[in-house]
């Protein structure tokens, strides 16, 4: 049995219309799933700040007991005082992180003057606790910023750039850490 | 130590000669047995067994002899090395981990046959570690013609090392130069950031936040050129507060070799085989105090 042409034709374009609905299809998916995992990771990122917020919040009223002064100042330091609103932007985000690694290398600073907040065991306690929520930070971070670069790499990508635009995705920011302000951070035990 | 070796020498060369005049007697009887088959004379069949029998028997007690001197070097010069170079070491020659250890990997298919040995425990920087030589054996049946021919091939011959890992982290993680973990736990593939890491290794973890959590930058360089010191097949699993790592190198260590030499190149290679747990400390900054565990009162 043979087919005319004309269905011969036919049967070739249904085929490749359907390859092409189907790879858009895929590519769209892809692109919400990597989506998806870029706000979960954003979200690891803000419990990994409030946390770090809370710690340094206990840190500074222990500190009170003996810098009162330095230990108000630091506070002001930090916008969000009640920590992360629901609807701050990464770049907030990042600002955010780094007044806290403000307030983390000022408590430093008051350790250094105030010897005797070495011997305190509640403030050794929090300090590494404190040291544990970077490191948490800064995974959260790492997760995040991987999974953008998955994404934009899509994003950008021709043919698949097509798909994005047509959905109206745009490329995601990363969220950035400054070597210097993270290395201010570091605690010595 | 040069006279010590001498000793061990002359003992080994005595085993060496046993066993081949051993061979070359089983080699005679085998020649000899193929002639019967050829000529059909049960002459050569009554010299096959004259030459056979004492050849069975210099080839075991060469095989015997050796195995003791391996164990008496074992005790007289390892030993003592091991305790030199880790203060405090435990060296076990003929104990090994339990198979529940090294199933506890979730790295290691269950064997059929199961063999341990050098089992060595100790502390090294404050953090607590067990290793052993491991192999692991698959039973394979075959049909053939003339009946079924049972057969075991070996599809682990390495270390197995246990360090204690006190990193608080949710989940199990798993780093792996080849294959996928052997565990029902609800791993997933995790593609970090290193290009080079992503090339060597396979990450599975059972959540993603915990695998950059341990695995920074830093570990995972650590962990590639832990990789190019030591040839073979690398996993890590990180499971509570242990890391287990295996080596499948195809290599039985802390062995004596017949016909090699003994000197002090084969303490050195042995010295170099137990420093591998040091270079696993101090690479993957086990030592760190973060790490560590907190003293016990």
């Amino acid at each position: 049995m043979f087919l005319s042409v004309g269905t011969t034709v036919l049967i070739i374009v249904v085929a490749l219309v359907l390859i092409v609905v189907f790879w858009y299809i895929g590519v769209m998916n892809r692109l919400r799933q990597l989506e998806l995992k870029v706000h979960e990771a954003e979200s690891g990122i803000d419990v990994a700040l409030t946390k770090r917020f809370d710690m340094l919040t206990k840190m500074l009223e222990t500190t009170k007991g003996y810098a009162k002064h330095e230990s108000e100042t630091l506070e002001k330091v930090v916008k969000w005082r009640q920590g992360i609103p629901q609807n701050a932007t990464v770049k907030e985000k990042e600002e955010f992180m780094s007044q806290l690694n403000q307030v983390a290398s000022g408590i430093n600073v008051v350790v250094e003057q105030y010897p005797d907040l070495k011997a305190n065991t509640v403030f050794l306690e929090l300090q590494s606790a404190v040291a544990n929520t970077e490191e948490h930070l800064q995974a959260a971070r790492r997760l995040y910023n991987a999974n953008v670069t998955q994404i934009n790499t899509i994003i950008v990508t021709f043919p698949q750039s097509i798909v994005a635009n047509a959905i109206h995705m745009e490329k995601k920011a990363y969220f950035e850490a400054e070597e210097k302000k993270r290395a201010d951070v570091e605690f010595k035990f | 130590m040069p006279n010590q070796f001498d000793v061990f020498n002359t003992k080994k060369k005595t085993a060496e000669k046993q066993t081949v005049i051993g061979m070359v007697l089983i080699g005679i009887a085998v020649i000899l047995f193929l002639g019967m088959q050829a000529s059909g004379s049960t002459g050569f069949l009554i010299f096959a067994i004259i030459a056979g029998i004492p050849g069975l028997i210099f080839a075991a007690k060469g095989a015997t002899d050796f195995k003791k001197l391996s164990r008496s070097f074992k005790q007289e010069v390892v030993i003592p090395m091991f305790q030199e170079a880790i203060p405090g070491v435990q060296y076990r020659p003929d104990y090994g981990l339990s198979e529940m250890e090294v199933y506890n990997t979730e790295m290691l298919k269950r064997a059929d046959r199961f063999h341990s040995e050098d089992f060595i425990s100790g502390q090294l920087e404050s953090v607590q570690f067990i290793s052993s030589d491991v192999r692991l054996e698959e039973r394979h049946v075959e049909h053939t013609k003339n009946g079924t021919r049972t057969y075991y091939v070996t599809y682990f011959l390495g270390r197995v090392f246990k360090f204690s890992f006190n990193k608080e982290f949710d989940g199990y993680l798993q780093v792996l130069e080849g294959g996928s973990p052997m565990s029902r736990r609800d791993f997933k593939k995790v593609k970090l950031e290193s290009i080079d890491f992503n090339k060597k290794f396979k990450t599975f973890a059972t959540s993603e936040l915990s695998a950059f959590y341990v695995l920074t930058p830093d570990i995972m360089e650590s962990i590639m050129n832990l990789e190019k010191r030591n040839p073979g097949r690398i996993g890590l699993s990180f499971t509570g507060e242990n890391l287990y790592i295996t080596i499948n190198n195809n290599k039985d260590t802390f062995e004596l070799k017949m016909f090699r030499q003994i000197d002090q190149s084969v303490v050195d290679e042995f010295r170099q085989d137990l420093m591998v747990i040091k270079d696993v400390i101090v690479a993957m900054k086990l030592n760190n105090n973060l790490f560590k565990k907190a003293p016990q009162n």
